[in-house]
């Protein structure tokens, strides 16, 4: 049975702690003792209807806390006596009037201005409190903010039963229960805003953000003693804003101290300098560090989403950014943690001999994941991470990896270390452990198969990549009892698929999905984000009924009740309740045409929703905001860009963004920047395109499926043309050639119905291959248009797979005829049966034919050219 | 293009046999050879971007003997004029065959959709109308939606239309929204055509359908409804279906509402628990009482036709049946009921909204159901018949049935 609870004289309080209980003592984090009698004057008021009494401990100078009343008892002792006397004091008056329940104490800060160090007011706390717990009283105390050592503040908040911080932003009084012993609600622990009547939950990421940021400058209180290693730079540049000092005026020692200041943070990549010494100023290098668990350098994404953000609000633009953008709220776990986390619990060793040599097995590495989930941190961090999880309550957080090499200028990493979604509900306990195994997760990832291999790949396996952590608030908000964004994706500065010539491939692309962006950034078969080609944001690959099928059908979430990432059908969604705002983002299909929605008209139970976004591009300037803002970001990096973004719109349709990651864009397959080699000699070119529909590079290719466009063209039967296309799909689903990397080239048009067009193949036909090429081969003065990928473009894309037309009689373009039509043709040792194709299907067993070499495909769709060549 | 392959030669062909096999004289076989009359436009339409575009277009009203031609209008890059040909001369023996007072047509237009913008689309569309707006009328000729057109596209035309006569003609065009004078049932109008026309197969070659095994390549708008249908009205159970991607197999039985909802979920029938995967290829091939093939053209050849084990084979999809394969099967005693007839729902529910349209006055569901039922019925037992008496399968059958319909009619307006 719960205990009783005891009213504190305010009811939307007792609403939010679920009520005080006899034993509780309540310290109230302030800043001005105005707010603390806020509180203690109706807590008094209460007191004194409940037992005829309140006690009121007066020991400080400051004015009284609750005014005179009848019932008010007030008891003077005199701290100037000493920590001893002054506490055996407190503990006769408290012995005498346990009986009537009820106490206020003067704020705990005046007790250091008598004593002089917080030491002995925390021990002063450590004694009194558990007296008063055992003899079933309330109690109410105060500290002021920011005055105290951490050490202090964290004794007085292990004993006690509630701790709430209070503060006020542009006049409005948040409070925050940071600590509410033995209760739970599943929002007791976000900031509320106080006002009349019901006091509501801050929940939405944005006004999260902004009330938490604005109200905690330095929300990570153990800062102080862990800066050793970074004294002789921060201090001196502490030290001349301390002095009044105008860092803004740069002089020359201040920018080497600041440029020092930067690269200890944010790492020294020639290309990030440049970045970061022009677009960040000495204040958010502070910021930076102000949000840094442990200490060294913050990693690239981190870095990235930083710059980002600043070049916006820094360039000139015909959007002002610093009305769209949503704050980022995030806290970073410096590199050297990873570090020591690896020293404190022997992984140093096991780490360096994985980097050096070893092929793991998936199985061998989930026992090294075990040995990472046994490890503990310092205690100094671990008060740290507390601080952290405090100060974002129960808001969701993401634990992101952000190494000192990935998403840098030459390294994505894309997907190659771990991100984890702390739904964070539960008690301050629960969510602490969540949180740890998260962190330890992500490190963890550094070892595993895929990112050793591809460090190896690269050429990285022995060079330094301790891995920092990105913590940030989950943008979204509160709907049923999910938690996600209306709106993320992925945007990029260029758009490597142009499924027709009308698209500008210098504007970006958007690939935009409802929820959380997990969707938009893994390549999920068979769900699809909606493509916003920044040219022609009106055009879709797809057409009529097909739209359903390429949409998102599936939502990203977190489920709050269930404390879990998710991922459930959107019907399932938003059917029995209307998300705000749904008739800007869904359309149902009704008889075969879509039909977007009206606001406030309630959906059929029957009618399926389809993600489409139409009205929120249409009646929003999302699409204008977007492409401004990956221009600016390209032109600022003087590259192209990938970002990770939320977006979500207001009931007037104003946009906000939260940019969540930006980094520089490199094709699939790629790492690095594209070159197609321009020095490839005849004998091994393959052939030469001159037109790209999906870049990127594929290497390794052992097999070549050939479709010779004359022969094909030459088989009159129609059945024996349809035909083709079947062996075609043997082919692809054949075991000998899944094994490696295979292309497949052919006439006209892969995937029309009509079979003079081209191949008559379905996707799963070529789903395998990893590059197709169209050949689109003059005939009797006619060149067929080509499909440009556009039967089954969504596919490709999610599989990025490379997509080329070649026009074998343009001057630019080369063809080695000779090669795909005289080499030998392996495909009645593939397919015995279907040897009657030889004549126009051949396969080509590339090292049998090449020397042992094989082929590699490198495509630029910004510059249009294609090579395919044999080495 | 090879002579053997383009597609209006297929279909002059196709009428070859039957004006031979019917003893066409030679004029009415050479009326019937070719279209009645073609339009031919060149439409400019003003991109978003400023710039104008000139795009080709056609209308082939193919004959008109037995009433106004109808027929769909197919936006496609690959589109010619013999594609268009050859759908107006199949939408005159299908209009016949299922006996409703209406010639054939076809519309098209040489573009890519998948590169217009909406504004774009509806400039295109009310151009297009606007070039050949004098040729249509409920009088004269019924266009409807097709490939990549859309309820949305007919509504733009009609408006289009009814702003140059300067008065309402919602039945110049079908296939349009409810809203506009649209017509309930159509969204599985060819799937229950096709359904009923089963019905009576079963019933005329005694063949007892109740829980019997289905299969279904493509589970597409059509194939979906075929599904459920096939269930609800004739007591059949899905044991397999496929698309594009994979087909699935349970000889137990698939839950159609369940795989419909996973079909729409993950865009694909592949991963529906309990079932097994199976290949295209192997579907076709499965012992069951009705086979739909509700996807692809000619995905059954001579080469595959001799391993099918279905009793019947439902064709929703057009041209899945090779020539070759059709005599296989007539040897081996598998009805084939042909596309023609077997799809013929979509354009009798067509005709049923042009008609609510003229009456102004619109039925119910049930009216709509009980009307489709009575046209298949009947449309099945002359095709039957006709192939009972002339020992030719149904194909050939249905050919006759239409063919003379139309001829007939030629002859009493007197024109041959």
């Amino acid at each position: 049975m719960e205990p009783k609870a005891i009213n504190s004289g305010i009811a939307a309080l007792d609403q939010v702690l679920k009520g005080l209980r006899l034993g509780d003592n309540v310290v109230w984090q302030v800043d001005s003792l105005d707010d603390y009698s806020y509180f203690a004057e109706p807590f008094a008021d209460q007191a004194i209807r409940y037992s005829d009494t309140c006690v009121y401990l007066r020991f400080a100078p400051h004015p009284p806390i609750v005014g005179h009343r009848r019932g008010l008892v007030i008891k003077a002792v005199d701290p100037s006596l000493g920590f001893d006397s002054f506490t055996a004091e407190v503990h006769r008056v408290i012995e005498q009037w346990a009986k009537k329940k009820f106490f206020i104490v003067d704020n705990l800060s005046a007790l250091v201005e008598e004593w002089a160090t917080d030491e002995l007011l925390a021990n002063f706390f450590q004694v009194t409190c558990p007296f008063l717990r055992e003899l079933d009283t309330v109690a109410y105390f105060a500290l002021t903010r920011g005055q105290h050592a951490h050490s202090a503040v964290a004794r007085v908040r292990d004993t006690t039963q509630v701790l709430i911080d209070v503060y006020r932003i542009k006049g409005i009084m948040y409070i925050h229960p940071l600590k509410v012993w033995d209760r739970y609600s599943p929002q007791m622990f976000l900031p509320h805003v106080v006002t009349e009547g019901r006091w509501q939950p801050v929940f939405q990421s944005g006004e999260a953000a902004a009330v938490s940021a604005i109200a905690r400058k330095r929300p990570l209180h153990a800062m102080e003693s862990s800066i050793a290693p970074w004294d002789s730079v921060y201090h001196k540049l502490i030290q001349y804003r301390d002095a009044g000092k105008d860092t803004q005026q740069i002089t020359p020692e201040i920018q080497a101290l600041k440029q020092e200041f930067s690269r200890m943070l944010i790492g020294n990549h020639p290309e990030f300098n440049r970045l970061a010494d022009s677009y960040f100023t000495l204040e958010d290098l502070y910021n930076i560090r102000d949000r840094m668990i442990g200490s060294g350098r913050i990693g690239g994404k981190a870095a990235g989403m930083l710059l980002a953000r600043r070049i916006l609000l820094k360039e000139d633009s015909q959007i002002d950014f610093s009305q769209i953008l949503e704050d980022h709220d995030s806290f970073y776990i410096g590199s050297d943690t990873f570090f020591t986390f690896l020293v404190d619990n022997n992984l140093f060793r096991l780490r360096l001999k994985l980097s050096r040599d070893s092929q793991l097995s998936r199985e061998e590495f989930q026992d090294v994941e075990q040995s990472f989930l046994t490890g503990r941190f310092s205690p100094e961090i671990m008060e740290q991470f507390r601080n952290m999880l405090d100060y974002f309550g129960q808001a969701p957080i993401i634990v992101r990896s952000s190494s000192l090499l990935e998403d840098s200028f030459g390294n994505s990493f894309a997907g190659k270390y771990r991100s984890e979604f702390c739904a964070n509900q539960g008690s301050p306990d629960e969510r602490l452990e969540v949180f740890l195994r998260a962190i330890k997760l992500v490190y963890a990832s550094t070892l595993s198969p895929d990112a050793l291999s591809y460090r190896r790949r690269r050429g990285l396996g022995e060079s330094d990549e301790q891995m920092a952590i990105l913590v940030q608030r989950v943008s979204g908000i509160p709907y049923r009892h999910y938690f996600f964004p209306s709106l993320a994706g992925v945007a990029f500065s260029r758009n490597l698929y142009a499924w027709t010539s009308r698209i500008d491939p210098n504007k970006g692309l958007i690939r935009l999905v409802f929820g959380l962006g997990t969707r938009a950034v893994n390549r999920v078969g068979g769900d699809y984000p909606r493509m916003i080609a920044l040219s022609h944001p009106e055009l879709r690959p797809e057409v009529g009924m097909e739209i359903a099928k390429y949409s998102q059908h599936e939502v990203d979430l977190l489920n709050l009740e269930a404390n879990e990432f998710a991922t459930l059908p959107i019907n399932e969604v938003v059917s029995e309740d209307e998300y705000p705002n749904i008739h800007l983002l869904a359309s149902v299909m009704k008889d075969g045409y879509l039909s977007d929605l009206y606001k406030g008209v309630k959906l059929y139970p029957t009618e399926k929703i389809l993600l489409t976004f139409n009205k929120f591009m249409r009646s929003t300037n999302f699409v204008k905001i977007t492409a401004e803002m990956l221009e600016t970001l390209d032109k600022a990096y003087g590259h192209p860009v990938d970002t990770e973004f939320t977006a979500s719109a207001d009931l007037e349709g104003h946009v906000k963004i939260n940019l969540l990651q930006c980094r520089p864009l490199w094709l699939p397959g790629l790492s690095g920047p594209l070159k197609v080699p321009d020095n490839i000699p005849q004998d091994r070119t393959l052939f030469r395109a001159t037109r790209v529909i999906s870049g990127g590079v594929v290497s390794r290719i052992k097999h070549i499926i050939y479709i010779d466009p004359r022969r094909y063209a030459q088989i009159n039967s129609m059945e024996l043309k349809r035909s083709v296309g079947r062996v075609v799909g043997r082919l692809n689903a054949h075991p000998r050639l899944a094994a490696d990397k295979f292309l497949m080239m052919g006439p006209g048009r892969w995937g029309s119905g009509n079979i003079d067009l081209g191949v008559n193949v379905s996707y799963a036909d070529i789903d395998n291959t990893a590059v197709l090429v169209e050949i689109a081969r003059e005939d009797s003065g006619h060149v067929p248009e080509l499909s440009y990928g556009t039967h089954f473009f969504q596919d490709l894309v999610e599989n990025q797979m490379i997509y080329l037309p070649i026009y074998p009689d343009d001057p630019d373009t080369r063809f080695n005829s000779l090669f795909f039509e005289r080499s030998a043709n392996i495909l009645a040792d593939l397919l015995p049966e279907s040897g009657q194709f030889e004549n126009a299907v051949r396969v080509i067993d590339v090292p049998q034919v090449a020397n042992g070499a094989y082929a590699r495909v490198v495509a630029d769709p910004q510059s249009h050219s294609a090579i395919c060549f044999l080495g | 293009m090879k002579e053997q392959l383009n597609p209006f030669s297929i279909a002059q062909k196709q009428l070859d046999d039957a004006a031979e096999k019917l003893g066409l004289d030679k004029a009415t076989h050479e009326l019937l050879r070719w279209p009645m009359q073609e339009l031919k436009v060149t439409i400019p339409v003003k991109m978003d971007d400023g710039s104008n575009r000139i795009f080709h277009a056609f209308r082939i009203q193919y004959n008109t003997a037995r009433g106004p031609a109808k027929g769909g209008i197919r936006w496609h890059p690959d589109e010619t004029i013999d594609t268009v040909r050859a759908l107006a001369a199949w939408m005159t023996w299908k209009t016949s065959v299922v006996d409703i007072p209406l010639g054939g047509g076809k519309g098209g237009i040489i573009c890519n959709p998948k590169e217009l913008s909406e504004a774009e689309k509806e400039r295109l569309a009310r151009a297009y109308m606007r070039a050949i707006a004098r040729s249509l009328g409920v009088t004269k000729d019924i266009p409807a939606p097709d490939v990549y057109t859309t309820p949305q596209i007919m509504a733009w035309m009609m408006d289009e239309y009814e702003t140059i006569m300067g008065e309402k003609h919602p039945g110049v065009i079908t296939g349009k929204p409810i809203a506009l004078g649209g017509s309930q049932g159509r969204g599985d109008a060819t799937a229950r055509g096709g359904i009923y026309v089963t019905q009576e197969a079963a019933t005329a070659y005694g063949i007892d359908l109740k829980g019997q095994p289905m299969a279904i390549q493509g589970f597409g708008n059509a194939g979906q409804y075929a599904a459920r249908l096939g269930e609800h009205i004739l007591g059949l159970k899905l044991v397999a279906a496929s698309d594009s991607k994979a087909g699935i197999y349970n000889a137990n039985g698939i839950d159609v509402e369940a795989l419909i909802e996973h079909k729409l979920m993950n865009g694909r029938v592949n991963g529906f628990p309990g079932a097994e995967e199976i290949s295209n290829e192997k579907l076709l091939e499965l012992e069951v009482a009705v086979l739909f093939p509700a996807a692809l053209e000619n995905v059954i050849t001579e080469e595959n036709a001799p391993r099918l084990r279905c009793k019947i084979l439902c064709e929703l999809a057009n041209g899945p049946t090779t020539p070759e394969a059709d005599k296989i099967f007539y040897d081996k005693g598998i009805i084939v009921l042909p596309d023609f007839l077997a799809n013929a729902g979509g354009v009798t529910v067509s005709y049923l909204e042009q008609v609510q349209n003229t009456y102004n006055l619109y039925w119910e569901i049930e009216e709509i159901h009980w009307r489709l039922k009575q046209k298949m019925t009947r449309a099945f037992k002359s095709v039957y018949e006709m192939s009972q008496n002339n020992k030719v399968n149904m194909r050939q059958a249905a050919y006759l049935v239409s063919v003379a319909r139309v001829a007939e009619a030629c002859k009493l307006r007197g024109w041959v």
